[in-house]
């Protein structure tokens, strides 16, 4: 299906700042046979004194920019079209949990698709026993990798509660697992380091997610969100499969790629520090509406 | 007096009461039990010495540390207290045959260690053939992703690296670590053989010592070297004081002449890096950096990095920055590398590595898992991805087959289960090195830490370095862990060495340096050290005054008054010795602290004497008289601190700062006091409380007589130009000051403050006496404080 996508993020300073430099991750992805891009800007405002666009190690579009004088508020807009496969891409047969190590052993590459990145601890990820504890009972005898990611994503959408007062941006994932509450954001990282404790390469992927309105109900502006799932490495042959772990659902038609990462922090909206001492609101709308 | 004779006196005492431990290399004594001819110099110098003798020489080596303020500062110390610096005054003595063996074998590591980086940061083929395996590289938190494919402009990632070595029982050498990311220890090397020579004055001197001034020498013009152009600085890039080596890196800072910059003193703009400076944004385009590449850039890697800088890595991506060491070499610790480097010399460059590492297993292999079990007693097991020996790490680690940091795990369950994240590392046999200890000489293990610079004329290696000594006589490489010492190492030449000083060559014609733009951040300190300073001998007179009154029974509404005074800066004047005072000297050295680079020596010492002797008295103070006793002999303390200060300081920038802050402190507090005390309603005896607060009892008298007016005293300590006390006498001082900077900035800059310091001080010369009241003088107060912000708006952001 195709796409008219627009995302507004708007930071407003109770302060004026004195120049600041970010990075924003926000352009979506070219992907093979999954998801094509039409057409896509970022519009800064106010002019930023410097602009830079280029890509990460993973492939993923960044916007540097900075701004010099004093400012009080930032708007950053993307407006896109694109075309996105309705349907889950085809896997080939996974490889069964066993044989994963034997071939992620074969691997030689470091490249941005190597899955070996995908495997150790990461910033917003690290190592936790509960979790651990918690995957290993969502693995069958024989179970291949494709399976163990779809028991384990269904089994954590069922205990977990969407709560979007329960965490912050900056919560751990320990926390909101401790919790069993949280946002995608929260979903995404607990399953990542569950599967990574099971040796299975697992990443974060961060993009947009289409919300159907209730029956009946007109479609109200705004009303898409920035969205989080997860990717998890299935074996030479399989190769990547991405699930929604806050949806129950493998990723299709409606989820729009932005960025992959091993976890959030690498592909975060937006970074970058303000030398304000004052406080910020931020807002943000997201529009995915189709063609 | 100590014999001079030169002879082999292998018969002294000393000598002959020496035991070198069995089946281990010692540095004093060869294989065969004779003495290794390089000590002969030394031996039989302190053997022709008395213990007392030994001691005023060991004495002035400590004494020489203690004065320069040698230290320590750890994270995780309670409050970051300072903490002495052990130093062994017998140095290690090596033959530069030998030395020439130690240089050449490092120096092919180095070439090794370049070529590595630049494949796991470029083609990465040593992954794609096989010779490394690729989830080491993948699951290292010090591969830097964004640093991928950026190559280093210039050409270099490694220009600055310290190696760890040690020496085996088979008398060879072997690498026990490799320093690349950030190596420290390079200053302690030169403090160790500053104090080495106070101790050995004579010895050294007739000692054909290689001197280490070449060395550095070389690395500061290499560095110079580096700069894209001629306008542009080189700086050091310091995580700042709370960093365990800040004192070293300032240390080094001063001795090469380089500005130690903290993260948050650099900018970059349109990929330009730059510091901010009291004159504006200046340009640097070489950092040695200090500080972890982890936390280098919050924008593009630890997110939660409050010592970096954003858009770092932007700039060294456009080629603009060059860093020594480039960012990401800190892979090249990673320890399970050692494992792969011997093959990976063989395939890279055809050649054995001329001095082996240590041996090290990889555990994520089936055939080394098996070995490092079979063998674990001879071993010590850690992460595989760290940075630091398994025995240097807080993660659980195993030391001989014996398990640490992981309560009651079980070693073989524990190898099994984490094989692929672990790494055996056999323990390595140290050799010993005679230290003096109750009058005798006892053999300790030692590592030596050597430092390599690279320079257009290739590798240069620092003859000498320094070594760390082991607090037992326990021989295993995991000894250095409770510490110990640190001495210095001379490597000593048959014929006579070359002196190099820092100096430039007497051929060529002498130019006087330019100091460097002073940095925004180290003027704000020390703006704040005038103030702090000013605030405490201002707050000892007002606790002094209140004191001696107790005593006198003084009317209470004037003790109330002064009280009320002492409470706005935080002090109680109900305690003997307040609290507050201590606070307000601890705020002054904390200032002092965060710009020793640029803080005399002797001053430092003052100040923290200063903060010794207070928190002494302030255990035994009682009040009244005692109280005013004490006081008085700490302004006499503070009054030395000052002097040291304005007697000696260069009439740069940093002191035009600090001489703002302390007459602008001392304004401020003159204006609050005079509010206070001269006002017709304040309470009896103000007059004369203001006078001896202002250190001005006898110009009064020969002025006015002896009995105060308010007429006198608003004259005498607000509008008199020439008494140092007064508040017309400092805002001139301001105003020349100011007058000094103005060449800093740019005019429509400086247009603001200038204009906000002449109306203020054109305020105070319209002034009379009897304009001069109560509200004048509170006006004046408010305006003099206000200053400070614009002090800021214009030289500090």
């Amino acid at each position: 299906m195709k796409y008219d996508v627009k995302i507004c993020i708007s930071y407003d300073y109770d302060r004026p700042a004195v120049g600041g430099r970010h990075l924003v991750c926000l352009m979506p992805q070219d992907l093979d046979h999954t998801q094509q891009i039409t057409s896509a800007t970022l519009h800064i405002t106010p002019d930023p004194a410097e602009r830079l666009d280029r890509r990460d190690f993973f492939g993923n579009h960044l916007t540097e920019f900075s701004f010099r004088g004093p400012h009080d508020r930032v708007m950053l807009t993307l407006t896109a079209q694109l075309w996105r496969a309705d349907a889950p891409h085809c896997l080939g047969p996974s490889a069964s949990l066993t044989d994963l190590p034997r071939q992620l052993a074969l691997c030689r590459d470091v490249g941005p698709q190597s899955p070996l990145h995908f495997l150790a601890a990461s910033t917003r990820v690290p190592r936790d026993a509960d979790m651990a504890a918690f995957a290993r009972s969502y693995v069958g005898p024989d179970a291949t990798v494709a399976e163990t990611v779809l028991a384990l994503g269904n089994a954590l959408h069922t205990h977990m509660t969407f709560d979007a007062t329960a965490t912050t941006v900056d919560t751990p994932a320990a926390e909101a697992f401790a919790k069993r509450r949280g946002v995608c954001q929260d979903f995404s990282h607990i399953m990542i380091a569950c599967l990574r404790s099971l040796g299975i390469p697992a990443g974060y992927v961060s993009g947009l997610l289409r919300t159907l309105p209730p029956p009946g109900k007109p479609r109200l502006e705004g009303s898409d969100a920035m969205h989080a799932w997860v990717r998890a490495w299935c074996g030479e042959t399989a190769g990547w499969l991405e699930f929604d772990p806050t949806n129950a659902s493998l990723a299709r038609g409606d989820h729009i790629v932005v960025a992959y990462g091993r976890d959030y922090s690498d592909v975060a909206p937006v970074k970058g520090m303000m030398r304000t001492s004052g406080s910020q609101k931020s807002q943000q709308a997201v529009d995915v509406i189709p063609l | 007096m100590p014999k001079t004779a030169h002879s082999t006196a292998v018969d002294t005492q000393l000598f002959a009461r020496y035991r070198p431990l069995p089946a281990v290399t010692d540095e004093l004594v060869d294989a065969s039990g004779a003495m290794r001819p390089a000590w002969a110099g030394l031996i039989s110098h302190m053997s022709g010495m008395t213990a007392s003798e030994i001691a005023d020489a060991f004495a002035r080596g400590d004494q020489h540390l203690a004065d320069t303020g040698v230290f320590f500062r750890r994270y995780g110390d309670t409050g970051g207290a300072a903490r002495d610096w052990p130093f062994s005054p017998v140095p290690i003595i090596l033959h530069d045959t030998e030395w020439r063996d130690i240089a050449s074998g490092l120096i092919q590591r180095a070439d090794l260690l370049e070529q590595v980086v630049a494949d796991l940061y470029g083609e990465n083929r040593l992954v794609a053939q096989g010779h490394l395996p690729a989830s080491l590289i993948a699951q290292s938190p010090e591969w830097l992703r964004p640093l991928v494919g950026v190559r280093p402009r210039s050409g270099h990632f490694l220009h600055f690296m310290a190696f760890e070595i040690g020496r085996g029982p088979d008398g060879r050498w072997w690498v026990l670590a490799d320093r690349t990311d950030a190596p420290s220890g390079a200053g302690f090397a030169l403090e160790n053989r500053v104090a080495a020579t106070r101790v050995f004055p004579e010895l050294y001197g007739r000692t054909n010592v290689h001197r280490l001034a070449g060395f550095f020498r070389s690395y500061r013009d290499a560095l110079e070297k580096l700069r894209g152009s001629l306008s542009s600085g080189v700086g050091i890039l310091t995580p700042g004081p709370l960093t365990d080596t800040y004192y070293e890196q300032a240390y080094i800072a001063r001795y090469l002449g380089l500005t130690l910059l903290e993260g948050d003193d650099l900018t970059v703009e349109n990929g330009r890096l730059h510091v901010r400076t009291v004159e504006g944004l200046t340009p640097v385009d070489v950092l040695w950096r200090r500080m972890d590449g982890i936390w280098a850039d919050p924008l593009e890697l630890r997110e939660d990095s409050q010592l970096g800088t954003p858009g770092l890595i932007s700039a060294v991506r456009q080629g603009n920055v060059s860093m020594v060491n480039g960012l990401g070499v800190g892979v090249l610790e990673t320890q399970a590398l050692m494992a792969f480097l011997p093959k990976i010399a063989q395939i890279l460059t055809g050649k054995d590595l001329l001095i082996p590492n240590v041996a090290t297993w990889w555990c994520g292999q089936e055939a080394e898992l098996a070995h490092v079990r079979a063998n674990a007693d001879r071993m010590m097991i850690g992460p595989a991805l760290a940075t630091r020996m398994p025995f240097e790490t807080t993660a659980p680690h195993s030391v001989a087959g014996r398990m640490r940091g992981a309560d009651g795990a079980d070693l073989h369950a524990w190898l099994t289960e984490n094989a692929g994240d672990l790494v055996g590392k056999e323990l390595a046999t140290l050799s010993t090195t005679p230290v003096y200890e109750n009058g005798a000489l006892v053999p300790r293990p030692m590592t030596l830490r050597v430092f390599l610079a690279r320079t257009p004329e290739g590798w240069q290696v620092m003859p000498g370095g320094f070594a760390r000594i082991g607090a037992s006589s326990d021989t295993t490489a995991v000894s250095m862990r409770q510490g110990g010492a640190v001495a210095d190492v001379w490597v000593v030449s048959d014929a006579p060495v070359e002196a190099v000083t820092m100096l430039d060559t007497p051929t060529a014609a002498f130019l006087r340096p330019k100091a460097g733009p002073l940095p925004s951040r180290a003027a704000d300190n020390l703006f704040w050290l005038g103030r702090y300073v000013e605030r405490t001998e201002g707050l000892l007179r007002l606790v002094r005054a209140y004191h001696s009154r107790l005593d006198e029974a003084a009317t209470e509404p004037l003790l109330a008054t002064i009280r009320a005074r002492l409470k706005t800066y935080g002090v109680d004047a109900l305690e003997a010795f307040p609290k507050g005072l201590t606070a307000t000297l601890a705020s002054a050295v904390y200032s002092a602290s965060q710009i020793r680079d640029r803080f005399s020596v002797d001053g430092w010492a003052a100040l923290k004497d200063m903060e010794k002797s207070m928190a002494r008295i302030a255990k035994t103070a009682e009040p009244g008289s005692d109280a005013a006793l004490v006081m008085s002999v700490m302004l006499r303390k503070i009054a030395g601190f000052s002097g040291l200060v304005h007697e000696n300081m260069y009439r740069t920038a940093g002191w035009q700062f600090l001489t703002i802050g302390r007459s602008l402190e001392r304004a401020a507090m003159m204006t609050d006091l005079l509010a206070a005390v001269a006002d017709p309603h304040s309470p009896d005896g103000g007059l004369d409380l203001a006078i001896e607060v202002g250190d001005s009892i006898m110009s009064h008298r020969q002025r006015y007589g002896v009995f105060t007016s308010r007429e006198s005293v608003i004259d005498l300590l607000a509008l008199d130009e020439t008494n140092p006390r007064s508040v017309r006498f400092h805002l001139d001082v301001i105003r020349k000051r100011v007058d000094d900077l103005a060449g800093l900035r740019p005019l429509d800059q400086m247009w603001n403050f200038a204009a906000q310091v002449s109306a203020l001080r054109a305020d105070i010369t319209a002034q009379s006496v009897s304009s001069l009241d109560t509200k004048a003088i509170s006006r004046l107060h408010a305006d003099i404080l206000t200053l400070s912000t614009g002090l800021h708006a214009t030289f500090m952001q």
